[in-house]
């Protein structure tokens, strides 16, 4: 017999490992070409495979959790018509199965061991309700008890039979599906519970159980100290908290690329951080105006949107923040298009997908790419090719109520813009009796750019740029 | 103090209603010469005569009609029918006359009439013995649906179905029938609608009524064996449900199955999946599940025991609900 050996292929652009997170099929399983055998988890995304031959799996090489590399044969399988060894011998499948006319020795050990067993077996039927052996409610052949209508009802223990492997009983799921509804996350309602009582935004957890699935750990994990809880139900996984323990999480999956990511970013590219804080109210106007506007009425409108399309034009006036450094050909590539990357913060972790020639676009259609690639993010589908080739990035950190950071930059790009949450502060305006002081929708902006690649001049004269285009967004007819 | 029968232990108690109350009259197929085919009525036309332990034509349908009008006129009639699957000709009287009488009559004419049902498989009887028609019946309003599992229960059980104003259909576990306990009969009975906690536990809640209370109760000794703790709740009632001590038990264990033989679509277990859902939403660490009959009519004899929710189904939802 000849197995066919389908190895871990590499699903984006030079990945070199993965984590098998779960198979769909079992040894013995008849597979076709392109059914999905397994899922996996690569530093970048959630795959699943299709599996390139048709036959019977002969073996499954890779554990359910095991990272491997690239290349590692992952699953046997049979060609069709091929002789596939039976993963169970069958003499176990059928020495428990009850015969159902035992012979007549058989008979007797059963009933014998069924008494021994059942103090109360009906066969010592006695007391009250004295009745003879072979009439109705005495003792008959293979441990049955004797009745009018029917063979007669047979003696039971309590004792399983063996185990067939680990696979879901019954056909039934032993691991939720990981695909939820849109936007949603996957979590028990007691974890939904804790989540609401800690105040943890399901949205910003990193789940770790299987198929996504947020666990209590994972949200005590975030909500900061886990918080002791008086009477946790028998049965869950909340581990025990001493004080001055630690709980340690395996680097792996998207936090390890984030983490590579940011190293490789931050000591190769000298970044330079520059702050403006702006009066917006007039952007949030417009955002205001735009939600009520019909030909918006299909898509979401938000601040970030406009930032974005400020940065396409601004990009205009400064294309130098929209290059990129070349080490080994010592030049600078300013590419002509924005591939607009947008950070968003999902249940598997930070993704950066990107809209592909953002500056192209009109802004309802920038709008509609904004709102299926926030979408997307957030059901944990983003694929490794949307997060290839951005030129560009915006991190909303505003959304979690903070100022503004000094954002990294995702490696190979020049600029990077964060924007703070947009507030109700005091400003300094002029008005018809002079100076005064009135409430204003206020905002921070912080772009850290690549030195190498550009100075503080043409950076300082992006971030205006972006800042007037908020700040009085008719300024963009100047553009 | 004494160990008795489950079917012996409802002769006992039809026979102490009959001798508290000279209203009560049993009829039904066989139930008076012969004594009943599961011999529940032996002896007690010999000791109250051919008045009082009727003997009535095949008819299930005039059986329970004969019922209504003796209802009407004071008596508390105990009606046998004598397999689950013989109840259909009488499923027009009950659910249209049975039900609705006291209601429709403004009150004016309670129907305390006991409709007793053996019920369930196991038994390798041919077709038409081995049904569990629970559903169709707590499904009708003005019914109340209570199912016995053990002797003790069946004492008490069919003579507080006796004495309820209300029609009671009385299911007994026909599989059980010779299965023995003891029973106190000086003990204060448990009240007829409520539901029982009858095994502690701590990690999964198993609930079941009439035949599948044992079935759970050995999947508890043999999931003990393997480290599971089984909390078995015997449900007794089906209509009206009693699911507070239910309730209670999910909030510690935070997973459920509900195990009854009559086919899982739409079955009894589908109602009280619903309503734990709603009261205990939060503490439910797993989704309710069900074990039950396949779906399909009630196989032949020889597979029966295929069809039939056993030991090791019940262990398979436990692991199912386990591993959420």
């Amino acid at each position: 017999m000849t197995l066919k050996e389908f190895k871990l292929p590499d699903v984006g652009e030079g990945l070199t490992e993965a984590e098998i997170v779960g198979w769909r099929v079992k040894p013995g399983d008849t597979v076709r070409v392109n059914d999905i055998v397994v899922e996996i988890e690569t530093a970048k995304s959630l795959v699943e495979l299709p599996c390139p031959y048709a036959g019977t799996v002969a073996d499954l090489l890779v554990a359910e959790g095991e990272t491997v590399l690239v290349g590692t044969p992952i699953i046997a399988v049979a060609p069709e018509g091929a002789d596939v060894p039976s993963p169970q011998p069958a003499a176990e499948a059928g020495a428990d199965v009850p015969s159902p006319q035992p012979a007549a020795e058989a008979g007797v050990d059963e009933a014998a061991a069924a008494l021994a067993a059942q103090p109360s077996a009906p066969d010592d039927v006695a007391g009250d309700g004295v009745v003879e052996a072979g009439l109705i409610g005495g003792a008959a052949p293979g441990g049955r008890t004797s009745v009018l209508v029917g063979y007669g009802p047979r003696t039971t223990e309590a004792k399983r039979r063996p185990r067939k492997g680990a696979a879901a009983p019954d056909g039934g799921p032993l691991t939720p599906s990981p695909e939820g509804p849109a936007g949603r996350v996957l979590a028990k309602p007691p974890v939904r519970k804790l989540a609401k009582d800690l105040g943890v935004d399901l949205l910003a957890v990193t789940p770790s159980g299987l198929g996504g699935v947020i666990t209590r750990s994972d949200v005590e994990a975030l909500a900061g100290a886990p918080s002791p809880r008086a009477g946790t139900p028998p049965g869950t996984s909340a581990a025990p908290v001493r004080p001055g323990g630690e709980t340690r999480i395996p680097v792996k999956g998207v936090r390890k690329m984030t983490a590579e990511a940011m190293v490789r970013s931050a000591f190769t590219a000298p970044h330079v951080t520059e702050w403006l804080t702006l009066d917006v109210t007039r952007m949030v106007e417009l955002v205001e105006r735009l939600k009520a506007d019909r030909e918006f009425a299909d898509v979401r409108v938000s601040p970030l949107l406009v930032v974005a399309k400020a940065v396409c034009l601004a990009v205009r006036r400064t294309p130098e923040l929209n290059a990129t450094w070349d080490e080994s050909a010592q030049e600078i590539v300013v590419k002509h298009g924005v591939n607009l990357g947008i950070a968003a913060a999902t249940p598997r972790g930070l993704v950066v997908p990107n809209i592909v020639g953002a500056d192209a676009m009109g802004l309802h259609d920038l709008a509609a790419a904004l709102g299926e690639l926030v979408g997307i993010a957030r059901d944990g589908r983003t694929q490794p090719a949307q997060m290839a080739g951005g030129t560009f990035t915006i991190t909303n950190v505003g959304v979690f109520g903070v100022d503004a950071g000094t954002p990294i930059l995702n490696p190979g790009e020049t600029g990077i813009l964060a924007l703070g949450s947009v507030s109700r502060r005091p400003w300094v305006v002029d008005g018809p009796d002079g100076e005064q002081v009135v409430p204003r929708w206020v905002t921070t902006l912080a772009l850290s750019f690549d030195h190498r690649v550009v100075d503080g001049a043409q950076g300082s004269r992006f971030l205006a740029d972006v800042g007037r285009l908020l700040s009085d967004p008719a300024t963009a007819m100047l553009y | 103090m004494s160990t008795i029968t489950l079917a012996k232990a409802l002769n006992d108690g039809l026979r102490a209603s009959m001798e508290g109350d000279a209203k009560v009259v049993v009829m039904g197929e066989d139930v008076g010469k012969l004594g009943g085919v599961f011999r529940v009525t032996d002896g007690l036309q010999k000791d109250f005569g051919e008045d009082r332990v009727i003997d009535t034509p095949l008819s299930e349908s005039g059986i329970i009609g004969t019922a209504v009008g003796l209802a009407m006129r004071g008596y508390r009639p105990v009606c046998e029918i004598q397999f689950d699957g013989f109840v259909y000709p009488a499923y027009d009287q009950i659910v249209s006359q049975v039900a609705k009488l006291h209601f429709r009559s403004g009150g004016r004419l309670p129907m305390p009439i006991v409709i007793r049902i053996p019920f369930g498989g196991g038994i390798g009887a041919v077709e038409h013995h081995s049904e569990s028609p629970e559903a169709q019946f707590a499904h009708t309003a003005g019914l109340k649906v209570v199912a016995c599992s053990n002797a003790a229960d069946a004492y008490w059980m069919i003579q507080q179905a006796i004495a309820c104003d209300d029609p009671v259909v009385f299911l007994e576990p026909k599989r059980r029938y010779w299965e023995k306990a003891n029973l106190d009969r000086e003990a204060a009975p448990a009240p007829l609608l409520s539901s029982k906690v009858v095994r502690d536990g701590t990690d999964v809640t198993v609930l079941a009524y009439g035949p599948m209370v044992k079935t759970c109760l050995e999947s508890a000794i043999a999931a003990a064996e393997g480290g599971t703790s089984i909390e078995v709740i015997d449900l007794r009632t089906l209509s009206p449900l009693d699911l507070e001590p239910v309730y209670a038990s999910v909030r510690r264990t935070g997973r459920v199955v509900v195990v009854h033989e009559a086919v899982v679509n739409l079955g009894i277990g589908a109602e009280v999946a619903a309503r734990i859902t709603e009261q205990c939403f939060y503490a439910l660490e797993a989704p309710v599940l069900r074990v039950g009959g396949f779906d399909t009519p009630y196989p032949p004899s020889r597979i029966e025991e295929e069809y039939l929710p056993d030991l090791d189904r019940v262990l398979d939802a436990v692991d199912r609900s386990l591993a959420y």
